[in-house]
This record gives C-alpha cells, structure tokens and sequence, in this order.
C-alpha cells in the first residue's frame, strides 16, 4: 500500500480556506462574475418565455420556470450588493452574446430541439456546476440564496431532459448538431470566466469536470449512449 | 450490481486505452485534458460463479492516472466522482481500486460524504482490503512450501506492517499458520508497539535488519523507487510477496533464488468477457484481477451489501474466514509462483 505525503496533504487542504470578501481584488472578480449569474438568469426567463411559444401546450410550464429565473436574478442581485459590488452588466452581456445569437438564431427557426439544448441543458448545467463549486466558498448571505437556487436548477434542468426523452429519436440529429455548434461556446465562456472564478476560489478544472459530469448525466437521461455521450462531451474538452 | 472503480496505470496508457476505445478527442489531450475529465462507465459485465449465481457488474475509469497524484484537489475530486457516478447508477457494491482506496483514506475524504446533490452512502463501497489481506496469506501458505521452506520455522517479515493489510496480514499469519516468527517493520514506532503488544510473540525490527533473516517478505507498504536492496544479504530461497501498489519489485530484485510474487491477485475459474482489466496489466486479464475487486464481486454473489472493508485496522479473523469461504465457493483460486512460471514460460 502507497503512503501518499500526509504534510503536503495538510498544507494543501487549507487552500479550501474562504477567501476575504472585503479585498478590491474580491471585489472587482465579483463584480464580473455577479454579473454573468444576474445576465444568465435573467437570459433564462426570456428563454423560457420564448420557447413557450414555440411549445404552446407547455406555455403554463414554461411560464412558470421563467418566474422562478427571475426570483434567482433577484437574488443574487441582493448578494452583489450585499458585498458593495456593483454588477458589471456590459460584461455580461458580450459574454453571453455568441449564446444569446445562437438561441435567437434557432427561436426564429423555429428549432425547439437547438433551444432546449442551449437552454435548459446547457446553461442550466453550466449553472448548477457553478452554483455547486461557488457554494463552499461563497459569502453567508449568498451562500443560503445560492444553495436555494440550485434547488431550483435541476427542475429546470429535468424540464428539458423529459421533452428531450419523450421526443428523442425525433431530435437525436438536431441534437448531435446543435452540440457540435454550442458546447465549444460553453467551452470559451468557462475560458472566460477561469481568472475571475479562481479569485473567488473556483478553479477552472472543478468547473469543467462538473459542467461535464451534469451535462453527460442529461444527455444520458435523455437516451444517448455512453459512446455518443462521451463523443459529445469531447467537444468541451478540446481546447 | 456490483462495481468497480479503476484507472489507468500511467498517462500513456490511458491515451492508448482511450484511443482504442474511440476516444480521440480525449486521447489527444493532455494532462489538463484529463484533469477535467469526468469518469466513465466504461463497460457492463456479467459473472457467473460455480454454484450457478449470476450477477452483474460495471466498470467506472475514474480517469485518474497516478501522474495527477501531486495535485491533491484533482485526485481528491476523481475518486469522490467516480463514488457519486456508481452511487448515481444504482450499484450496490463498489470496489475502490488502485490509487482510489489509498487516496480516500490518505486524503481523508470521509470529510468529504457530499458530493453536489449526492451524499455518498459508505455502505456501498469497499477498499475490499480484507479479500486483499486474506489473498497475501493464503499466497504465503501455498508458496512457501513449494520453495522449501518450512513456514513452521521461518521468519515472515511484513513490511508496512501497522497499515490497514499489513496488521489484518500479521493478524492471521499469527493466529491460523504456525509461522516461526514475524517480523514487523513499518515507519511510525507507536502504532508497531501498539501491534506487537496485540500479537505477543513477534519482533519489531527496521528493514535493514529485517531482510536478511527473513525466509518470507511480504510487502505491502509504499516502496520509494530510490529503495536499493542488496540482493547478496537476502536468504535463498527468499519467497517475496508484492502486495503494494503499484507492482514494482519484480524489476529490482527477482532471480537468484529470490522469489517475487504479484500478492493480491486473483484468478477466476472462468473467462470474463471483459477489456478493462487489461489496463491493470494482468498476465491474464480475462480471468485474473485485484483482490480488492474481487471482494465488489463476492459481496455481490453473496448479497452482502455493506461497506465490508472501511476505514483503518477494522479487519478481524472472523471477515477475512468470511471472505476466504466466499472467495473459494465461488471460483476464485490465488495467483501462485507456479502459473507466474508457466506464464512466463508461455
């Protein structure tokens, strides 16, 4: 049996340590990284209200979701300002906007399938992968809005994964295809964001593996092999 | 459903193995690749044991490989992974093996019960160390013998000998063989205190002074590659039994007279149609495997659905009968000297 250095092992686990939310450092990744869960979920109830219209059976439903969005926008809203930061929102905006272009490119199109991929799996599993490594290292106030949220998510996240199932051998092509297109975006904006995250102690690597973990765990739900999942999910490994 | 969670020997070969199983994407990336990569179930199987009971099983690559074992936080999330995929999936029994059981004890993941939305249930896993220690001893009791020696009046000496193997190792050799005398040698004095005081009649020494009087080694600590031994001090016939992890002895000492033994290894009556085991580089990977994996498997035939091996020292006589009858009943038979020959000769 190995004996792995218990010393290093020590002197590594204190890295889980919370960092200090008053630094200007904190402050400034926060004001980005706020800014991207205000914008994403503020993008995910129009979302929602436009994919009822291409569902009308579903409008009800998706309203719902759409309403629940909102509550978490606002919620986390309080947390910026809870910690003096104000959210920058021109950020965000270019941040989500090759997303944002591609789901209103797919709306107008009428794709329900492409839609469904890059919302409510997607940026769902983008969310909850977040939300799950922010939470240990998040400050008391948005700790308990978050660890709320994330409640919420994986309803979100299922809503998707039941259509998808119940409508998969329809929509397996359109979803090969609107993979291929959307999860390399998932990819950059992860990119994007890996120096902002690590100043609020969410690594990069964390955050890929567990997007990764969700996002194949839905795909598998929906009735994807392993072999395409992992085809699939290659895509987001690829640099 | 039985499980297991394994991982390639090296980098390498988990390129190799990835692009043979399709993989390109991740084959071609590199470490950080592979650091964010998430575990797999890579393959199912099913098992039918001698007494006609058939179960079934799941391989997970946990993608771990032992070049990430410098980055605590990587290997940490890996193994926890790997343990939420296998819950995830409904299987009752799980074997952590390789570098995951040696990870989960030396990182202290029993911190770590809650993993996203899962909180992990212990009951469902095992390092399957009891099947492992109980292994080593019967290889000991089997092969001795063939080389000559008298194990009523040889020295065993365990190396490692306070680690969770290594003691639940001395405990039976003590209790169930007339062994002449154990010698025990580990790092930390208190715990081999502690563990000569609980089997009487045994003597502590270092390893220096250890190897030379012993007729019986079995190693089942760390071994740092820098380690020489001075083959000319060892006895002849010396029976050496490799129970570590990774399986690194054969290079520095076989021949000669000295005897190493892959310890904790297992060969099933049958042909398993599986591909995995070939990462662990088995001389004959459809039928033999780790003994800790064999323990998911006889946990399984025997609807024994509980976290059999866990945690530290916890090993009794009475688990390691247990396994032993299991392990015998459903086709099970230990690697012995005699079929590494013929391996090698073939």
């Amino acid at each position: 049996m190995t004996t792995l250095n218990a010393p290093e092992a020590t002197v590594m686990e204190a890295q889980d340590a919370l960092p200090d939310f008053t630094t200007a450092e904190y402050k400034d990744a926060y004001s980005r990284i706020n800014a991207i869960v205000i914008e994403g979920e503020q993008e995910a109830h129009d979302n929602y209200i436009s994919l009822g219209t291409l569902i009308p059976d579903q409008a009800e439903e998706l309203k719902r979701l759409a309403r629940m969005e909102m509550k978490h926008m606002k919620g986390f809203t309080s947390c910026g300002r809870n910690l003096g930061v104000e959210a920058d929102m021109v950020f965000a905006k270019t941040f989500f906007e090759p997303l944002h272009t591609n789901f209103q490119a797919a709306l107008k199109e009428g794709k329900v399938v492409t839609c469904l991929l890059i919302q409510a799996l997607l940026i769902e599993a983008f969310a909850i992968s977040a939300y799950h490594i922010y939470i240990p290292v998040a400050d008391p106030f948005a700790r308990k809005i978050t660890e709320g949220v994330v409640k919420d998510e994986y309803t979100h996240l299922n809503y998707g994964q039941e259509w998808l199932k119940a409508n998969f051998e329809a929509s397996k092509d359109e979803l090969f295809e609107a993979n291929k297109t959307n999860l390399p975006l998932i990819r950059s904006m992860l990119e994007d964001v890996a120096s902002d995250a690590a100043v609020l102690h969410m690594e990069k690597e964390d955050l890929i593996e567990d997007f990764l973990i969700a996002y194949q765990e839905a795909l598998g739900e929906i009735g994807f092999t392993s072999r395409d999942i992992a085809r699939m999910a290659a895509a987001a490994l690829a640099v | 459903m039985f499980g297991l969670i394994g991982h390639s020997t090296s980098f390498e070969a988990a390129r190799l193995k990835a692009m043979e199983l399709g993989f390109d994407h991740i084959a071609d990336g590199d470490l950080d690749v592979w650091c964010s990569a998430p575990p797999q179930l890579v393959e199912h199987v099913e098992v039918t044991s001698p007494v006609g009971i058939t179960i079934e099983g799941a391989y997970i690559d946990s993608c771990f490989v032992p070049e990430m074992l410098s980055r605590f936080k990587t290997a940490r999330r890996k193994v926890l992974n790997a343990m939420e995929l296998a819950q995830k999936k409904g299987i009752n029994i799980t074997a952590l093996g390789g570098f995951t059981s040696i990870i989960f004890e030396n990182f202290n993941l029993l911190q770590h019960q809650n993993v996203r939305s899962t909180t992990l249930q212990w009951q469902r896993f095992t390092t399957g160390n009891t099947h492992t220690a109980w292994v080593i001893c019967r290889q000991v009791e089997n092969n001795a013998p063939s080389l000559g020696i008298d194990l009523s009046k040889a020295k065993v000496a365990v190396v490692g000998a306070t680690g969770d193997i290594g003691s639940a190792v001395c405990r039976w050799l003590q209790a169930r063989t007339k062994v002449g005398e154990l010698l025990l040698v580990a790092r930390q004095q208190q715990p081999l205190l502690d563990l000569q005081q609980e089997l009487g009649d045994s003597r502590i020494l270092s390893l220096e002074e250890a190897l030379p009087e012993a007729d019986v080694v079995v190693w089942v600590a760390s071994m740092p590659r820098t380690l020489e031994i001075d083959q000319a001090s060892l006895k002849k016939p010396c029976l050496m039994i490799d129970g570590g992890y990774p399986k690194n002895l054969n290079s520095k000492v076989a021949g000669g007279g000295i005897h190493v033994l892959k310890g904790g290894i297992v060969e099933f009556c049958r042909d398993i149609g599986w591909s995995m085991m070939a990462i662990a580089e088995m001389d004959r990977p459809q039928r033999q495997m780790f003994a800790c994996f064999a323990e998911a498997m006889l946990l399984e035939f025997e609807r024994c659905h509980t976290n059999f091996s866990w945690g530290r020292n916890n090993i009794t006589l009475e688990k390691m009968d247990f396994i032993g009858a299991a392990s015998v009943r459903h086709g099970f038979s230990t690697l012995n000297l005699q079929s590494n020959l013929q391996a090698t000769a073939a």
